[in-house]
């Protein structure tokens, strides 16, 4: 850091300050700051000048009437381009009354010249232009400043070193970061000050680290919960990122405000930068001395720091800053503003006096109290970091690290999670892996137990919680310590078949399978009466062990309602409930607070109540299979064997967007938002007023009529134009909502993975497309250098560990089925799966929100439609599993391919159903076989750096040889499984027993540095 | 109970104003309830705002007398702040900037939340848009950087440039 402050920058105000005018604070302090004989006006005199006289009541009440009078003298001082008058007035003029004295002004000025008049009125006119950063006091133009963005904040730093003081302020920024919808790691920051400021452990003082705390809990209650495992945020009184329901700037307005002058003033206002000058007997020599050692030592050791916070200034300043601290300790947990803590205005801008020119730094160093985390400096790098992603600027890392090969799975790599420092995996290979990603290396050795390949895990490394627990092929559930890596318990049999996802909280276990079933697991000790016991209600098809009990059930339990003392608690990890209800495998899960959302090979998604098992909402609209999803309470972002990522409004079930760009199921979805606080009425006020431009629209006949809407089949991906609104009635807007940072990273077997982003009009686009293998080979990993074959997962398996493409198989093969998916337990009878796909074909021609089925009826009509048009009440879908890939194109394919016996009449009701109800657009009637890689990829959406041969390339491997072709005989096989991402990395694991990263730190140490303390969009 | 009250400006004029407008001020609301009815009718004195301003804030007060009460929604603060004013409320914020920044401090003081939002979006329109140099003019800032240090304070801005 230069040490800029002592650059000359001008003459000096006065002859023995010893200080540059870049420091107004020392300079308003030296003695000849007289401005109106300066002929050297300068910042520091009009500081020193708003707080003697530009500020003072005292001055001012005392003037009485003469209000004007004084207001000019003030302006003229504060100007310092327009001097008081030379000529003292007499004194009969100054006896005179305003109303007077302006008469007479006006006819001394009328008895001029124009030119002297023009000349005067040049003069005069500065008077008229006050700097609110010298007139009003730090916590007020802070308050003006918050109404900035950051690129007129940045403009109007530029303005002068009190400007650019002020706008560097970090609780601004803080606000400014907040109102992007960027999240921030809570604990970390407060870990990270604590331990900057006590390496050796916390000493006895603590009465300043109340503002840090008011600081970043400001950000603690918030983020959509993108991984279920986060705590459920606790509602806390006070705004996410805002200002609380702020009353009073200062809280202790009151008589004492009568009395006293400067002082009372500081009393009110918390202490400022400047007041602690102002005070006749604040002697400067602490504060120059504090000062000079920050101009001479640029390094801001912290020794130096803490040692200037004991060597306070004057004992009256720092008794109004305690003062101040105490009585607003309250208002400021309560409403943690950034107005409140005018201390922190105060210190935040007293370290940039010396630090203006310079670029922010990660932590600032108040006069007084712990060193805090500098807001300008995390937005200015977090917005850094959205740029390498907006652009595409990474670096490729890889698990394990290339030095250390053996480390790697040794088959492909189904799941993954990471959190901090750790990665935990499971693998074909039955085993899974925690890593340490700073290492990039295994922490300890596999933990074996699995007898199948371990399909799914989450993990909670925190000290309550230090567990893994993992879902198999082989229906197994097993819980892992996560310290130890000893398993601490296996749910055998958990399910029938193989469990294919699981989600834990801190109350619930929930596991899905292809089975078609839910399972809910308790995590602790029940009772009936507890909050988290399941309650029997009748209503729904969740079917309950017997020990679940209630009066209803079990009334001789009970006496008079209340429970006998001889019910024993339900041991932890006991089976609730299993919810039935899906007809194909269930792939995926989450839960947010009493909800679980799930997604099957039905093509159907499921919101289910988490106490009584009761179906909430069957949400239909994909086309094929639903492999992934996602919920965070608002919105469920789903991919599928259809190609496409959607994303549905939770309340309405209205599809809000459709992504299409992948050539192959996406079998990985992860989306952020970046919700605002309290934005829901604002989404749901745009999504009326886009409902109502459509309907404007289609009166003016400029909507296609729902004939040609429907035989189009026209997609969204977030337009908001009438034309390509494809339903209504949403509580969220097109697109889904969120913030332009918003994000979706889906993953897919097309080998690729999507970063999508917003455009300019809120749609969803394509930002890059990474691709699995140049990732590997980026990292320093070589194309497969082991044979192929050992990684070439053999379609019964993949058929095995996802259900999803058992029937992809199935129509894709020319050859007779491999015998192993017949072997494959739950096979489909092709008769069901003919017929459910006529039933779901039809059902989606019913059930899709197109503009069609919208004409007749208002939107709360649609969306009971969709309810009831659930297949699963429907007895014609009769008892068979339906189709993941149940477009009807493929089971007429299977028709014509004899393959099974279809029985004739479902056979022919599939086909017809197709006929009439959605004829395949037609990039879906190219064969099966040959798909191309990105149908609706428009050119424009290209990424630069992968040009149309490339994807050609690629197209030849990119499924026959996954599918079809013989082990070893492709060049790649990179589908992607599973991904995972936060603000800073994309993680994914794939066919390839390598774990693969992008790091869109690119290598910036300063965001690098910052970036532990972001949480994903 | 009276229905109107007397307050005292910092040059010790006395203005009458209806309770009810007077108690959009939080601060002189809460004095009234802490000296109770009895003291109600003594002029209150606003020792830190002169007559010229404390007219202005009554007019404000008179005009936004039934606005429904702000709500205590800090979600809605937190919110994108938008610098919206609806157009009696610029008409009235036309005044010279003394009288700008003197309202603004006025309504700081008195606790008058929504004026005080008005005083400081009026003001931060007033930056809003404007080149470093409009803004000095604006508000008559002398410029204290070198123009090398304003070079180097505009390459440390590049990185929010869009």
């Amino acid at each position: 850091m230069t040490n800029i402050s002592n650059i000359p920058v001008g003459p000096m105000p006065g002859p023995s300050t010893g200080f540059s005018n870049s420091q107004p604070q020392f300079a308003a302090a030296a003695p000849s700051s007289s401005s109106s004989s300066s002929s050297y006006p300068s910042t520091s005199m009009q500081v020193s000048f708003r707080l003697d006289e530009g500020y003072s009541e005292e001055t001012r009440s005392q003037t009485g009437s003469e209000f004007a009078v004084g207001g000019d003298m003030k302006a003229g001082v504060m100007a310092g381009q327009a001097p008081a008058p030379s000529v003292p007035l007499p004194a009969w003029v100054l006896a005179l009354n305003e109303v007077d004295r302006t008469e007479l002004a006006y006819a001394v000025v009328r008895s001029l010249h124009t030119s002297s008049i023009a000349a005067i009125v040049q003069r005069l006119d500065p008077l008229l232009h006050l700097d609110p950063v010298t007139y009003l006091p730090p916590e007020l133009t802070s308050e003006i400043f918050s109404y900035l963005d950051p690129s007129t904040l940045l403009k109007a730093s530029t303005a002068s070193r009190a400007w650019r003081a002020r706008t560097m302020d970090s609780s601004l920024w803080r606000q400014l970061y907040g109102s992007e919808g960027w999240g921030v790691d809570v604990p970390q920051i407060r870990n990270f000050e604590r331990e900057y400021l006590y390496p050796n452990g916390p000493p006895g003082r603590e009465t300043r680290t109340r503002p840090a705390d008011a600081d970043v809990d400001q950000q603690a209650h918030k983020r959509v919960r993108v991984r279920p495992r986060n705590p459920p945020t606790a509602p806390v009184e006070g705004g996410l990122f805002g200002r609380g329901p702020r009353s009073p700037l200062q809280t202790s307005y009151g008589d004492d405000r009568v009395d006293d002058g400067p002082q009372g003033w500081n009393d009110q206002h918390g202490t400022i930068e400047v007041d602690e000058q102002i005070s006749p007997e604040a002697g400067s020599s602490s504060t120059d001395a504090r000062m000079t050692e920050d101009s001479q030592d640029g390094d801001f050791a912290l020794s130096a720091h803490t040692s200037q916070s004991s060597q306070t200034p004057t004992p009256t300043a720092m008794d109004a800053m305690l003062s101040h601290t105490s009585s607003n300790a309250m208002d400021e947990d309560m409403y943690p503003s950034p107005l409140l803590s005018a201390q922190e205005v105060a210190t935040t801008t007293h370290n940039y006096a010396a630090d203006l020119l310079t670029a922010p730094s990660l932590l600032i160093h108040p006069a007084f109290g712990a060193p805090r985390v500098n807001w300008h400096y995390l937005y200015k790098q977090r917005r850094r970091l959205e740029d390498n992603w907006d652009a595409g600027r990474y670096t490729n890392f890889q698990l394990p690290h290339p030095d250390h090969p053996h480390e790697a799975h040794r088959e492909c790599v189904y799941t993954i999670q990471y959190s901090g420092n750790f990665l935990v995996s499971g693998s074909r290979d039955r085993t899974v892996r925690i890593w340490d990603l700073e290492s990039r290396r295994l922490l300890r050795k596999p933990l074996a137990g699995h007898t199948g390949s371990v399909l799914c895990l989450q993990f909670d490394e925190r000290g309550d919680q230090d567990i893994i627990i993992s879902g198999s092929s082989d229906t197994d559930v097993i819980l892992w310590r996560f310290s130890t890596g000893e398993m601490i318990r296996k749910i055998e049999r958990a399910h029938r078949e193989s469990v294919l996802n699981l989600r834990f909280d801190d109350r619930y276990l929930i596991t899905c399978s292809k089975d078609k079933t839910i399972k809910v697991w308790s995590r602790r000790e029940l009772l009936p009466g507890d909050t988290d016991y399941p309650r029997i209600t009748g209503a729904g098809s969740a079917v309950f062990p017997s020990y679940i009990i209630s009066p209803v059930t079990h009334p001789y339990l009970y006496t008079n309602g209340q429970l006998n003392k001889k019910v024993k608690p339900l041991p932890p990890y006991s089976l609730l409930m299993t919810l039935h209800g899906h007809n194909a495998a269930v792939n995926a899960i989450q839960v947010y607070d009493d909800q679980i959302v799930s997604a099957s090979g039905d093509r159907l998604i499921k919101v289910w109540d988490i106490r009584t098992g009761e179906c909430l909402k069957t949400l239909p609209g994909h086309r094929k299979g639903i492999a992934c999803l996602q919920f965070d309470g608002r919105r469920i972002v789903s991919g599928s064997s259809d190609n496409t990522v959607r994303i549905f409004d939770r309340s309405s079930g209205v599809e809000v967007a459709c992504l299409e760009a992948h050539g192959n199921l996406v079998r990985t979805v992860q989306a952020g938002f970046g919700d605002l606080p309290g934005d829901e009425d604002d989404l749901q006020a745009e999504a009326r007023a886009i409902d109502q431009s459509f309907f404007a629209a289609r009166a003016a006949g400029s909507v296609p009529d729902a004939a040609e809407t429907g035989r189009l089949r026209r997609r969204n991906a977030g337009s908001r134009n009438p034309r390509d609104i494809l339903g209504y009635g949403a509580k969220l807007p097109p697109g889904g909502g969120g913030t332009r940072w918003s994000r979706i990273v889906s993953g897919s077997y097309d080998e690729t993975v999507i970063v999508w982003r917003r455009d300019a009009e809120g749609k969803w686009v394509v930002g890059s497309r990474l691709r699995q293998e140049d990732a590997v080979l980026a990292a320093g990993g070589s194309r497969r250098a082991i044979p192929q074959d050992r990684f070439t997962v053999p379609q019964h398996e993949m058929a095995q560990q996802l259900t999803l493409l058992h029937h992809d198989a199935h129509a894709q093969h020319h050859h007779p089925p491999n015998p192993s998916v017949q072997h494959t337990p739950g096979s489909f009878p092709h008769i069901a799966h003919a017929q459910a796909a006529a039933t779901a074909t039809a059902l989606a021609a019913q059930g899709f929100h197109s503009v069609a089925t919208s004409m007749q009826a208002n939107w709360p009509q649609i969306t009971n439609g969709n309810q009831n048009s659930n297949p699963p009440s429907n007895p014609a879908t009769g008892p068979g599993g339906v189709s993941v890939t149940a477009a009807a194109q493929s089971s007429a394919q299977h028709a014509q391919q004899g393959i099974g016996a279809n029985a004739g009449p479902a056979q022919h009701g599939g086909t017809i159903t197709t006929a009439a109800a959605h004829p395949p657009p037609v990039q879906n009637q190219t064969p099966h076989l040959h798909p191309p890689p990105f149908p609706n990829l428009p050119q424009g959406h290209l990424p630069a750096n992968h040009p149309l041969n490339h994807h050609h390339h690629h197209h030849h491997h990119l499924h026959p040889a996954a599918v079809d072709a013989p082990n070893g005989a492709s060049q790649s096989n990179s589908r992607v499984f599973k991904l995972q991402f936060d603000a800073r990395r994309i993680i994914c694991c794939s066919q390839d027993p390598r774990i693969i990263g992008w790091d869109f730190a690119n290598g910036d140490e300063s965001v690098i540095e910052a970036s532990r303390f972001f949480t994903g969009p | 109970m009276s229905n109107t009250i007397i307050l005292t400006s910092s040059d010790n004029v006395e203005i009458p104003v209806d309770r009810e407008v007077a108690e959009r001020s939080i601060l002189i609301k809460n004095m009234l309830e802490d000296v109770g009815d009895a003291a109600a009718n003594e002029p209150i004195p606003i020792p830190n705002v002169n007559e010229a301003v404390l007219k202005k804030v009554i007019e404000w007060c008179v005009h936004h007398k039934g606005d429904p009460p702000a709500a205590a929604d800090d979600e809605t603060e937190s919110r994108k702040r938008t610098t919206e004013i609806d157009e009696w409320d610029q008409k009235f914020m036309q005044v010279d900037q003394e009288m700008l920044f003197e309202i603004i401090l006025a309504a700081n003081y008195l606790d008058i939340k929504a004026l005080l939002d008005v005083g400081c979006k009026t003001v931060a329109n007033m930056i809003k848009g404007k080149s470093p140099e409009e803004i000095r003019k604006t508000f008559n800032i002398t410029n204290d950087f070198t123009p090398e240090e304003e070079e180097q304070i505009r390459r440390e801005n590049e990185w929010a440039e869009e």
